[in-house]
């Protein structure tokens, strides 16, 4: 009987061992939320047969392991994260133009001159409350950056580290392109008697709040909802009435990536109609004329942006956060 | 008749060496298996180590401290350093402690259910130590269980921070205080205690000049070995941590967030420099003071205490009993909730995801555990027999090394492996092999350990009699030696199962697109604070295990639990 | 014919554990065992026998010196390539084998053929007196019946030389006495070579063909049993074999093969055995060399200090002048009991005598 067992257990751990052979497979590192881009890949998967393989990075985390393994790169495409993320990995070397067929037009600042990435959606920071903390706090939601920083929201506000996260890196670049280096500094200096502490990942301030361990989030739009009141969280949006920056999400293909057809493709598919109403599930606002917004998402006219350079941005990226570390000391 | 013998036993010494080393060249085939055993643990365990290490002294091909000095003179550099030392210790005293209440009610209190509380006081190892964090979000976080229910929201624990990982790694780590302490506890001679109860001391005279005094070595191996595994761990910091810095995370933090490898590498060897002395001083000092008399068999619970203080042991054992099963508890109870914090309704959505996403992770994860336990026990096994039975020269050497990676934090082990295998000609990040390279040399000397405890109860006689006969070194090891180690040997392959299973703080540097493990994604799943989902795949993982778990003590009859738990863990 | 075992100068020094010095086991033994006979050697514990038998074996290697086996030198020769079998002290039985294979392990690294092994181990299995156990574990197993497991295994591969360790020092005192005269009765009829170790002395002298009797590495006599329990050379054989009494003394004179010795007690004729006038003596009296009688009888006057008895022989320890003196007297039932205080008469034939070397403190 034991012996049964036994060998029973062994076919079964052997049967396990069914490794996909033959189909197309191509390697990403994805910097959208991992439960989104499970909305995303089946579809791709579905309408290209392409099979995917990904890890779910944040933004800056993928622009370090792809300076790291630039002499044997492990994927052909890097999805996702504000296009200054990804002007640091064309400074950096790591990314190869590509252009995309379109039968649209694709403004200026939605990709690279030379097309070494391609933007895809577009979305404003902004801030997410819970509703039950400011009920108790008795405060209105925070329409501006001051407000953040007042004492009843001390401890309470949740934001990513500006290194891993680009949508924290977006908000660093934002204040330094609104209020100058310095005076940028002394204000995140203050914030952060603020913060409860610092994530690794963009978007999970957003659970936290909703959450209710913290007050308020500081990230993107459309995480703000689809993580927050879509989800049945009670947040609500705010945003900066002294001016938000954004970010133009992007994709770019990876240099020396060992798929870099199979890559094109994938592009080619995010920019499609198709994908782009998918995007609908997540707020994000697509950058395809023709496909359509989803309800409660905000757009570019509903905000007050800053005139944001998302190119001196990605080049000072290096400093500005060596800078940050030194001075806010995390 | 004195000198002489000392003018030979210089002479005798390396002559005894050398004339190890002549045996073994006459044997082609051990002669070859050492020569692999070195060679692997050369590149696999050393190597790594000595790149990282290569990584924070050079740069632009010259030798340099300014790494180190940089880091070390900016004050929010060397917070986590102290930050971790300061953890490392409380978790240590917390951890021993608990561990010698349970072992002490156990083996001196007789109290009830020992049983019970023994499974209670090990459950722990078998979970991703990073549960125990997700658990202690739900429960004592603002919006926590507890929190709401006990405090009205009122009060915030600040589980974030040094608080929370006090709690969340005594936990986790007092089941090896327990089995160190239960151990020494067991080996104490009765008749030490017994008679100085004849001689007329009260019972507590008694446990203050007798007991304890003898536990002491047992009470200073579970002080190093938890200040060790609390520097180690990874998982539960990078949940937890907020704003309370720990060497560990910070080391990945630089790697992976900032691609500064000179700065992880040093924080990485800063790291190692107290775990390599705790461990060191564990292994070659503490080790060897043992007070206990072996008296053949551990010896039965014996009733030492008053009516009294059995009462207050069983009390403190059930309160802590409680804690954890409301711990984990939690943990299940999050699984089935929609929406943790806004829809308490329940669902199995979150299992379903588990399979329905999850499944490649699962897949991947047990593909590897399961290629590389088994070579592990085997490589832990054919070490234990070398070291305990063979002479040559390194062999101490070979023991060590195949010993360090206890001592590394996994951090440390991850970046090494990294560095070191880059490039060609040794090729292998992104692939299926370096993880298993990775478990296969973290968790070896599990095996080796068990091996040596069971050889060493083997009698000499029985192997010597195989060789006298004619066998071979070869021989008498597979017909011989093996079968009688057997349940050494699977009580060392289900933990190390168990360790591939639950690794994160190594691995997580090594994970690609095309492998992919599943604390890795738990772990993404609790950062991204999408915890009933993170709370479904823990425990899908925890069931997973005691299956596989099951199924092995069905093959061999008896785990012994006992030898598991050791050693750190993640 | 020629020694079947030779050891010659065989030397080993143990390093010992971390700075606690080194450990001379062996001192320089030489030895030449008869092709055919059953050697001892005896000694207390810690006077290296086992060392010497292992060193035979193979599984110490020796720091000086050399073994032979017949003309062929072995000493670095490794255990498992030795026609050596050994029988060890705790048997060494394989537990997770039966008994047919454990017998069977040696023959099938032979590569004997099946139906040969399975002769031949039934055979063996009458030879030693355990038909019909093969089946058996181990620990299915009495002492006795293991012991003889362990036997045959180590017989099954007729080997040039057998080695025993202690084999007896495990079981009860009858089956000890019973298991020997078997290992004795065997080792003749196969009339294969065998080195005997042990502690006990019984054993010895019921064993063995040549007693080697050692002492802190070195080797103090050879002999049969009765050359070594009547004629010991030195004074530690002489104790070290069954019980004497000592009486210090110093040679007067020789006259032809007999002694005068000077002792406390007055003097006493006893063989010469080749000492010379001058020398120092121990002079040796077996106790049960000594008859006691009514006081006023005897070469010299007594009185019983203690009385031991042991059902069939009764020790007195009786004082003489200073010296307190062991008597064994058998057979009491014909005697007369005494008690404490008795006055005796101390009765012995000078024949009975034995002169030792005494050392005398320069």
């Amino acid at each position: 009987m034991r012996h049964i067992v036994s060998v029973l257990a062994i076919v079964v751990m052997v049967a396990w061992v069914s490794p996909v052979l033959g189909a197309q497979v191509l390697h990403m590192y994805s910097a959208l939320d991992t439960a989104e881009t499970q909305l995303y890949i089946p579809e791709f998967e579905k309408d290209t047969g392409i099979k995917v393989e990904w890890v779910r990075l944040s933004s800056g985390e993928v622009l370090a392991r792809l300076r790291a393994e630039a002499k044997n790169p492990q994927v052909s495409i890097w999805y996702g994260g504000p296009s200054q993320d990804h002007i640091s990995g064309k400074k950096a070397g790591t990314s190869v133009p590509y252009k995309p067929p379109l039968d649209w037009g694709l403004q200026d600042n939605a990709h690279d001159p030379d097309w070494s990435w391609v933007g895809f959606y577009f979305g404003a920071i902004g801030f997410g409350s819970n509703t039950d903390f400011l009920k108790k706090a008795g405060v209105p939601a925070p329409t501006s950056w001051d407000d953040l920083l007042k004492p009843v929201f001390k401890g309470q506000i949740a934001i990513a580290f500006p290194y891993t996260s680009g949508t924290s890196y977006t908000v660093l670049a934002t204040l330094v392109q609104m209020m100058g280096e310095d005076k940028a500094f002394e204000y995140w200096k203050k914030l952060n008697a603020n913060i409860h502490h610092y994530d690794k990942s963009g978007s999970a301030p957003v659970t936290q709040a909703g959450l209710g361990e913290v007050g308020i989030a500081i990230s993107f739009s459309h995480d703000l909802i689809a993580k927050g009141n879509a989800k049945g969280y009670p947040i609500i949006s705010t945003f900066p009435k002294e001016g938000t920056g954004y970010e133009i999400g992007g994709i770019s293909l990876v240099k020396g990536g060992p798929e870099p057809e199979l890559a094109k493709k994938f592009v080619d598919w995010a920019l499609s109609v198709r994908a782009q109403n998918l995007m609908q599930q997540w707020f994000r606002i697509p950058l395809n004329p023709k496909a359509e917004v989803a309800k409660g998402a905000v757009k570019a006219d509903q905000v007050k942006l800053i005139n944001f350079d998302a190119v001196k941005a990605g080049e000072d990226r290096d400093r500005l956060i060596k800078r940050w570390r030194s001075e806010i000391g995390q | 008749m004195g000198r002489e013998a000392g003018l030979d036993s210089a002479r005798e010494v390396s002559w005894r060496q050398m004339d190890g080393l002549r045996r073994i060249l006459r044997e082609p085939v051990l002669a070859a298996a050492i020569g692999v055993i070195v060679a692997s643990l050369f590149l696999f365990v050393i190597y790594p180590l000595v790149r990282v290490f290569q990584m924070s002294v050079v740069e632009d091909g010259r030798f340099t401290l300014h790494v180190y000095r940089d880091l070390l003179s900016k004050a929010f550099e060397r917070r986590p350093l102290y930050n971790s030392l300061l953890l490392g210790v409380l978790v240590a005293l917390a951890g021993t402690a608990v561990g010698y209440l349970f072992a002490f009610a156990i083996a001196r209190a007789d109290v009830p259910w020992k049983r019970f509380f023994r499974v209670i006081a090990t459950f722990p190892i078998i979970s991703p130590p990073f549960v125990l964090s997700l658990a202690a979000i739900l429960m004592l976080g603002r919006k926590g269980f507890i929190t709401r229910m006990l405090f009205q929201g009122q009060w915030d624990p600040h589980i974030y921070g040094l608080r929370g990982l006090v709690l969340v790694e005594t936990i986790a780590f007092f089941p090896t205080a327990f089995l160190i302490m239960l151990g020494v506890l067991q080996a104490i001679d009765p008749a030490l205690e017994e008679s100085s109860l004849n001689l007329g001391a009260t019972r507590w005279q008694v446990f203050r000049t007798v007991t304890l005094p003898l536990s002491v070595p047992g009470l200073a191996s579970s002080l190093l070995v938890l200040f060790v595994e609390s520097l180690a761990d990874f998982g539960n910091p990078i949940i937890l941590s907020g704003n309370f810095p720990v060497l560990s995370v910070q080391a990945y933090l630089h790697i992976t967030g900032m691609v500064d490898f000179s700065g992880g590498a040093a924080l990485a060897v800063i790291l190692l420099f107290p775990t390599l002395t705790a461990f060191l001083l564990q292994k070659y000092w503490v080790g060897r003071k043992s007070y206990v008399t072996v008296t053949g068999k551990p010896s039965p619970a014996r009733l030492s205490v008053d009516p009294m203080t059995r009462r207050l042991l069983l009390g403190l054992c059930l309160a802590m009993t409680g804690v954890i099963l409301l711990l984990y508890g939690t943990v299940v109870f999050g699984s089935f909730v929609t929406l943790w914090g806004a829809n308490y309704t329940l669902t199995l959505t979150h299992y379903v995801s588990v399979f329905h996403i999850g499944g490649r992770y699962l897949r991947d994860t047990l593909i590897l555990a399961s290629v590389a336990t088994p070579v592990t026990g085997i490589l832990g096994m054919i070490i234990a027999f070398l070291v305990v039975r063979k002479q040559f020269v390194g062999k101490g050497l070979m023991d060590l090394t195949s010993m360090l990676t206890f001592a590394v934090p996994g951090t440390v082990v991850g970046i090494g492996y990294i560095l070191a295998f880059n490039e060609p000609p040794l090729l292998l990040t992104g692939t299926a092999a370096i993880i298993v390279l990775l478990f296969i040399f973290r968790n070896v000397p599990v095996g080796s350990r068990a091996g040596v405890a069971a050889l060493q109860q083997i009698d000499k006689a029985i192997e010597e009699a195989a060789t006298n006969l004619g066998a071979g070194s070869g021989r008498t090891f597979v017909t011989i030696t093996l079968p009688l180690i057997t349940p050494a040997f699977f009580s060392g392959l289900a933990y190390s199962f168990v360790r591939c299973m639950t690794a994160i703080s190594a691995v997580i540097f090594v994970v690609s697109g095309k492998w992919n493990l599943i604390t890795v994604a738990i772990l993404g799943l609790v950062e991204n604070a999408d915890l009933s989902q993170a709370a479904a795949f823990s425990l899908v993982l925890i069931a997973i295990v005691l299956v596989v778990l099951g199924l092995i003590q069905v093959g061999v009859g008896r785990v012994a639990t006992s030898q598991m738990g050791y050693e750190p863990s993640g | 014919m020629g020694a079947a075992v030779r050891l010659a100068g065989l030397r080993k020094v143990f390093e010992g554990r971390s700075g606690s010095g080194t450990v001379v086991a062996v001192d320089g033994v030489s030895l030449e065992v008869e092709d055919g006979s059953l050697v001892t050697l005896l000694g207390p514990s810690g006077c290296g026998k086992t060392t010497v038998l292992r060193m035979i074996a193979g599984f110490e290697t020796p720091t000086g010196g050399e073994v032979y086996i017949g003309d062929e030198r072995i000493t670095t020769v490794p255990p498992n390539k030795r026609r050596t079998s050994m029988v060890f002290q705790g048997y060494g039985l394989f537990p997770h084998m039966q008994v047919y294979d454990n017998i069977g392990y040696g023959l099938r690294i032979r590569k004997v053929p099946a139906a040969e092994i399975r002769d031949r181990v039934f055979s063996m299995l009458e030879l030693v007196g355990l038909k019909g156990t093969e089946a058996r574990l181990p620990s299915q197993l009495s002492g006795g019946q293991q012991q003889r497991v362990a036997l045959a295994r180590a017989l099954i591969t007729e080997p040039r030389v057998l080695l025993f360790d202690e084999p007896l020092s495990n079981l009860d005192a009858k089956l000890r006495v019973q298991m020997r005269q078997e290992i004795r009765r065997l080792q003749q009829r196969l009339r294969i070579t065998s080195v005997y170790v042990t502690h006990d002395q019984d054993e010895a002298m019921t064993l063995s063909d040549q007693i080697v009797v050692m002492h802190q590495g070195r080797v103090e006599q050879v002999g049969t049993a009765p050359e070594i329990y009547n004629r010991p050379r030195t004074l530690f054989v002489a104790d070290f074999i069954g019980k004497g009494n000592f009486l210090a003394g110093t040679v007067r004179a020789v006259d032809g093969d007999r002694a005068e010795v000077e002792i406390a007690e007055g003097g006493v004729r006893a063989p010469a055995e080749g000492f010379r006038a001058g020398e120092s003596v121990w002079l040796l009296l077996r106790p049960e060399a000594i008859g006691l009688g009514p006081a006023g009888t005897g070469r010299w006057q007594g009185r019983v200090a203690a009385a031991t008895y042991l059902g069939s022989e009764i020790f007195y320890e009786v004082t003489v002048g200073t010296q307190n003196l062991l008597v064994k007297v058998g057979h009491p039932h014909g005697a007369i009991a005494l008690t404490q205080g008795d006055p005796v008469g101390v009765i012995f034939d000078e024949g009975s005598l034995h002169l030792v070397r005494r050392e005398v403190a320069a």
